[in-house]
């Protein structure tokens, strides 16, 4: 089965997340749009409880998207902001402008962030001032680094020293301790991390120290700030086990403080900021006697005995810092890009595209009866009228396409799905199967896609249950030991056709009329292969030897079927013995608009799904038998059929009596036909389904109700239910 | 108390109603209910629905159906000539039109001028009544037009 392993193959191992890269940067765009007016609306005296809890949301849903795409920058700064808000909506912290100064500096750096992944390129964006002060916040202190001080520009004096605090990075070698942990093994754990991670630094380990029983000791040259690697820590170990203490000054700024041997003291090398311990150490700087506190801070080694010759060179770093976004934001002329990146897509409510399909929808019964009225116009004395109302015509069909289109979904939304479903089936049965996707971009209506998700699944747990063998069995067989299921979608004509392959056992014909025998079904041996085939959709139909907790219940493949046609879909199936099968289902591409035949019944309309009616015939009264007196049947290519006549179904008054219908319509639905008795064939015509349910109530064999061309209602039947209807 | 119920009480002291003749009867609805007045049209016929439910219009693009309220109350005849108009009304999320002889007025009823209806049988349920006006020479019928359509015995919802 060559053909089977063509283009888009998707191997079931691995799914490509890049292709929803561009929703999640949508989402991220607006939830930070959001946040940002959010925040700027937000009453510092009196914050609404709704209003943080929204803002938090907005947080928590881009930290959710980033974490899944693996933008780590992203999800930490964001995760951190979480932190904040959640102190904020749970009202241990009362939200000041300091904090949202931060909140809305971390939005801009987030904005920049996602602007680098989208592809505007640039710098990494520094954010360990950012990450510090939120930090500072959740800790209930005013934040270390001046973001945005009341009055941005007079401050960064007074702030100089304290901004050393926050500059953490620069290439440093400090000591981390670890522990005291129950099993020291666990440490091992940031080894790897370090291997994994090889822009992190490097890593040793170091003697384990007497004094320190349980405590495991490395030693870390680094360039990344201890924030950063306190987050990552936390894979592995809890942050509070997690202690750096100074080995030896930083590069930077060698100072005599900082070079004393390592700190034993548990209170010092304190990085982070905990309540207690940090409230100080934060406020230290402000006063330059601050010899105790600040003594072991890692950060703070340039800080208080020499504040003044340090802080200088860090003074413009500070008073940049002063306007929340200016140092953060990629470069401005990357900008346009990410502009543009971002408004090449808006999304919509479902309800407001309905709404106007709803009116497209008039406007084409307005421009058909307009058409209507004016084919009896003289073209020669209205040459004018007539050519614009062409121009109408051409233009609402376009525009009704156009329209459409819009509530179209590619089906790629419901084939991605599958990999991971088919890999964990295809593990717990045993079995080894490689998913072929075909025409993922075949778009359907975004409300059929949600309907034909579930049938779909089961044709495909099927093909993985039933149709592929277990590997030795391929290999018996000569087959590859891999088996192969291809779904494909694809147009053809007004529909959509959606097929489930596999290159498996297929069906047995044998088999499958032993089972219906065994069913009670009358199965003949001379039922061509499409009708055996066809029995697998009976009620209680399973060919399975034994029943899985995957498939086998005989609960599927009807419901399949009925769920599809209820759709206005067909399923076909073609299997040969041995070498697999295929599902076809073919689907309409919209539910909103339908190929319909309407039918003449005394003066009343009716409309008939086309994709239900089989074939009409002129019948002659004698054509029509009866069974028991009343039911009345006719033969129709060796076949009897129930018929139905409308007339009595829908009580249609008559005026003419001496009238005889003579048009019979078959229909199929549900694996069953009847031949409907009618008075005249009207025509074929796409139609707008309205429902009844929505003002009135639902009525009998009919399924909704659509305008006709001279603005008239009519009733749109319900196939299936008049073939119940003949069952009864 | 919602801002609606504020309203209600003050629309209690002095609502507007729109009048509308049955036979030789007039009765009174809310004109907030009313959505529109349109000349009477064929509707649609439903199969096996009740004999007072005349069909569905097209009602610029949504399906509304129709309630003849002459035959649902009985009325002697029940003609549709040049003055029979349907009203279309708005009740809850529903569009539904009822059938009239003819519309007569906008009328401001105030709460003093509203008499009980006695109980008695009519094809009526007196719940479906608000009460009795006496406006001149005439009397008015306040119907409570919301409750009545949406009853089960009128069979328009499921």
């Amino acid at each position: 089965m060559a053909e089977m392993s063509t283009d888009n193959s998707q191997a079931s191992a691995g799914i490509d997340l890049s292709q929803f890269y561009q929703v999640f940067f949508e989402e991220a765009g607006e939830n930070l749009e959001n946040m940002e007016q959010l925040l700027l609306e937000l009453d510092l005296t009196q914050a609404d409880d709704e209003e943080l809890n929204a803002v938090f949301r907005c947080a928590h849903s881009i930290k959710g998207g980033a974490a899944t795409f693996g933008f780590a920058d992203v999800a930490e700064l964001t995760h951190q902001m979480e932190t904040l808000l959640d102190k904020l909506r749970r009202h241990e912290l009362a939200p000041n402008a300091a904090m949202v100064d931060v909140l809305l500096a971390s939005g801009d750096a987030l904005k920049a962030m996602l602007a680098r992944h989208q592809g505007a390129g640039g710098d990494a964006i520094e954010t360990s001032e950012l990450l510090f002060n939120i930090r500072a916040l959740v800790a209930g202190e005013a934040p270390p680094v001046p973001i945005a001080a009341p009055v941005a520009a007079p401050a960064p004096a007074a702030a100089a020293p304290v901004v050393t605090v926050a500059v953490s990075s620069g290439q440093r070698t400090v000591e981390l301790q670890v522990g005291p942990l129950s099993q020291p093994s666990q440490a091992d754990n940031l080894l790897d991390l370090f291997k994994e991670i090889t822009d992190l630094g490097t890593i040793e380990a170091l003697p384990d120290a007497p004094e320190l029983a349980g405590v495991r000791r490395f030693k870390v040259n680094t360039a990344t700030p201890e924030s950063e690697l306190l987050d990552l820590f936390t894979f592995h170990v809890a942050r509070e086990q997690v202690k750096f203490v100074s080995l030896e000054a930083p590069m930077a700024a060698p100072t005599p403080a900082v070079a004393a041997p390592p700190v034993k003291d548990e209170g010092f090398g304190f990085f982070e900021p905990l309540p207690g311990e940090a409230a100080p150490a934060a406020a230290a700087p402000a006063a330059p006697a601050g010899k105790d506190t600040g003594y072991g801070f890692f950060d703070n080694a340039p800080g208080a005995p020499n504040a003044a010759p340090v802080a200088s060179p860090v003074v413009p770093d500070a008073s940049a810092a002063g306007k929340p976004q200016a140092p953060k934001v990629a470069p401005k002329a990357e900008k346009p890009q990410a502009a543009a990146l971002e408004s090449s897509t808006i999304r919509v409510s479902v309800e407001k595209v309905d709404q106007l399909i709803n009116l497209v929808g008039e406007l084409v019964i307005t421009q058909a009866m307009l058409a209507q009225n004016s084919r009896s116009l003289d073209p020669v004395v209205y040459q004018q009228l007539v050519t614009g109302l062409t121009d109408l015509d051409r233009n609402t069909r376009d525009l009704q396409e156009a329209v459409m289109s819009i509530r179209m979904i590619p089906m790629s939304t419901v084939f991605s799905r599958f990999p991971r479903m088919l890999r964990d089936l295809a593990n717990k049965l045993g079995k080894k199967v490689e998913l072929v996707t075909q025409g993922e971009a075949t778009e359907l209506d975004k409300g059929l896609v949600e309907k034909i998700t579930d049938p779909l699944t089961h044709l495909v747990r099927n093909s993985c249950d039933h149709g592929v063998e277990m590997p030795t069995d391929r290999l018996a067989k000569g087959k590859p030991e891999v088996g192969t299921i291809t779904l494909s979608a694809s147009h053809q004509g007004g529909s959509i056709v959606i097929e489930v392959r596999d290159d498996g056992r297929g069906l047995s014909r044998e088999k499958l009329l032993k089972k219906a025998r065994e069913k009670g079904i009358d199965a003949p041996d001379s039922l061509t292969d499409p009708e055996v085939w066809n029995l697998i959709f009976a009620p209680g139909f399973s060919t399975a030897e034994e029943v899985t907790d995957v498939s086998g219940r005989g609960v599927g493949m009807d419901v399949v079927k009925k769920n599809i046609t209820s759709l206005g879909g067909t399923v076909e199936i073609d299997s040969a013995e041995g070498y697999g099968m295929r599902v076809a289902v073919r689907l309409p591409l919209t539910l909103a608009i339908m190929d319909g035949m309407s039918v003449g019944v005394g003066e009343e309309v009716y409309i008939l799904p086309l994709s239900s009616v089989v074939e009409s015939f002129q019948v002659s009264e004698e054509m029509i038998k009866t069974i028991g007196g009343s039911g009345r049947v006719v033969e129709v290519r060796e076949e009897y059929m129930p018929v139905i006549e409308l007339e009595k179904v829908f009580n249609v008054p008559r005026f003419d009596w001496e009238h005889n219908s003579g048009i019979m319509v078959v229909v199929e639905a549900e694996s069953g036909r009847v031949a409907l008795l009618v008075d005249e064939l009207l025509g074929q015509q796409q139609v707008v389904v309205k429902n009844l349910e929505s003002n009135y109530r639902k009525v009998n064999d009919v399924s909704g109700a659509t305008i006709m061309g001279d603005g008239r209602v009519a009733l749109i039947l319900d196939v299936g239910s008049l073939v119940r209807r003949s069952r009864h | 108390m919602g801002v609606m119920e504020k309203l209600d009480l003050q629309a209690q002291v002095a609502r507007e109603y729109l009048t509308f003749r049955l036979g030789d009867e007039e009765y009174g609805i809310d004109i907030l209910k009313v959505q529109e007045i349109r000349g009477y049209e064929n509707p649609t016929r439903i199969a096996n629905a009740p004999h007072f439910l005349k069909g569905v219009v097209n009602l610029r693009g949504t399906i509304v159906p129709i309630v003849d309220l002459r035959m649902r109350f009985g009325c002697s005849s029940a003609e549709y000539n040049a003055f029979t108009v349907s009203i279309i009304l708005h009740i809850g999320q529903r569009t539904i039109g009822v059938v009239v002889d003819s519309v007569s007025d906008v009328m401001e009823i105030p709460a003093e001028a509203m008499r009980p209806a006695p109980e008695m049988s009519s094809a009526i349920d007196a719940a479906y009544i608000r009460g009795l006006a006496q406006v001149g020479e005439r009397m008015v019928i306040l119907l409570d037009i919301e409750s009545m359509l949406m009853s089960p015995d009128m069979g328009l919802v499921d």
